[in-house]
């Protein structure tokens, strides 16, 4: 077996993950899945720089959080000389979110996107994601206090938007 | 009073001991935060969920193609390592090449019984004294996308430009691999590969492309292989 057929096979065990980390960041599904898209090229171009027996999960959501952010700020630009939207419009544009898209999973991805970027990545690394206040601080170069206080800013605006029941 | 910080670093597992133990006790006799605790487990929950159903779906093909593609490139720059660590070709490598034209000029003279022979299964054809792509094989070099691969039938592998211009790419048929390039109007075969022997009915199976087939791409391509915006650019220029 080369050896660059574990890291390949790491990296396909990761998708499913990589795809929800990057619906908690996208507008829609379509968009999400470019994402993951872009991960994955640049993952592989840069696979040397990943050095084995550090965590790959870490090091590919760095990566899609800083495409993100790239791309993210590129959207803003683009948008600020459009027409602006109407927020519902996105609801069903892509025929994959009518299809296969939950209403609650809609409802969660609004929810996420009206949250400021800084404060919507540390609340989709720690609460969906499941990483440490640690573990998030060195992936995104902050310091955990910074960290920390996005979370209780972002989780609290969260609650205003969704209500504090599963189905309410 | 417990400020909000540490609240949610309770909430979140992420106190010591010590100190989880105090914040919890704070909680337990302050209705308005237990009602919060609760309030945000709930969210947290349904976040969760909502987002997992995105987990368990299935990934869609483009992401996994995006990899797989990926091992073809990988292959061509392990196929130039191996050629830069024999610098001078040995002689069995030579002989292989012969082998290789002398298997060429038995496939053109029909001479084989099999599948290499003419015939409807065939991926190969004589014309006018040179090998070109069958007419199955022709459709799919000429409108096949690696980006875009089919359920059946010959798949295409790397698409690049060699060093004389000509656009070429690799494909892989049910019993053999091979390379064609673009030359006056038709695809010319330049390699083409047996697979092994066991592995003729599952070549989707086998573990990656055939090494000599990486190593036919690697002595004839100028730059890299194309990437999907390249290729499809290409397709639309009629792969001139």
């Amino acid at each position: 077996m080369r050896s660059s057929d574990a890291f390949e096979n790491e990296l396909t065990q990761l998708l499913p993950r990589l795809r929800r980390f990057a619906h908690t960041l996208s507008r829609h599904g379509a968009d999400a899945d470019d994402l993951t898209q872009a991960t994955i090229e640049r993952a592989l171009r840069s696979r040397h720089q990943w050095q084995p027996g550090t965590r790959l999960d870490s090091w590919l959501y760095r990566i899609m959080r800083n495409l993100w952010i790239d791309t993210a700020r590129a959207r803003v630009r683009k948008e600020k000389h459009e027409a602006p939207e109407e927020e519902a419009q996105w609801i069903g544009e892509d025929p994959r979110d009518a299809i296969d898209a939950s209403l609650e999973l809609k409802r969660a991805m609004s929810a996420m996107e009206r949250l400021p970027d800084e404060q919507r990545e540390v609340v989709a690394l720690i609460l969906v994601e499941g990483f440490g206040y640690r573990e998030v601080s060195e992936m995104l170069d902050l310091p955990i206090g910074t960290v920390s206080s996005r979370l209780v800013r972002g989780r609290t605006a969260l609650l205003q938007l969704l209500g504090g029941t599963a189905d309410g | 009073m417990v400020e909000d910080e540490k609240f949610f670093a309770w909430l979140d597992g992420e106190l010591s001991p010590e100190e989880a133990a105090r914040v919890e006790a704070d909680v337990a006799t302050d209705a308005r935060l237990s009602r919060l605790a609760d309030e945000h487990r709930a969210m947290t929950s349904g976040l969760r969920h909502a987002f997992g159903a995105i987990e368990a779906r299935p990934v869609p093909d483009r992401l996994r193609i995006a990899i797989d593609r990926d091992e073809k490139v990988v292959s061509l720059a392990e196929a130039r390592a191996v050629r830069a660590a024999r610098k001078a070709p040995p002689v069995w490598a030579q002989m292989a090449a012969l082998a290789a034209t002398l298997a060429f000029g038995v496939f053109a003279g029909n001479a084989m019984s099999g599948m290499f022979t003419a015939g409807p299964s065939s991926p190969i054809e004589a014309e006018a004294g040179r090998l070109v792509a069958s007419a199955n094989l022709e459709n799919a070099l000429y409108a096949q996308l690696a980006s875009a691969p089919v359920e059946s039938g010959p798949r295409v592998g790397l698409t690049f430009r060699d060093k004389s211009g000509a656009i070429c790419r690799t494909f892989e048929e049910q019993a053999a691999s091979g390379l064609a390039c673009r030359e006056g109007g038709d695809w010319r075969i330049r390699s083409l590969f047996q697979a092994p022997e066991g592995q003729s009915t599952d070549y989707r199976m086998a573990s990656g492309p055939d090494p000599q087939l990486m190593e036919a791409v690697d002595a004839s391509i100028d730059g890299e292989p194309f990437d999907a915006a390249e290729e499809k650019a290409a397709a639309e220029r009629g792969w001139k």
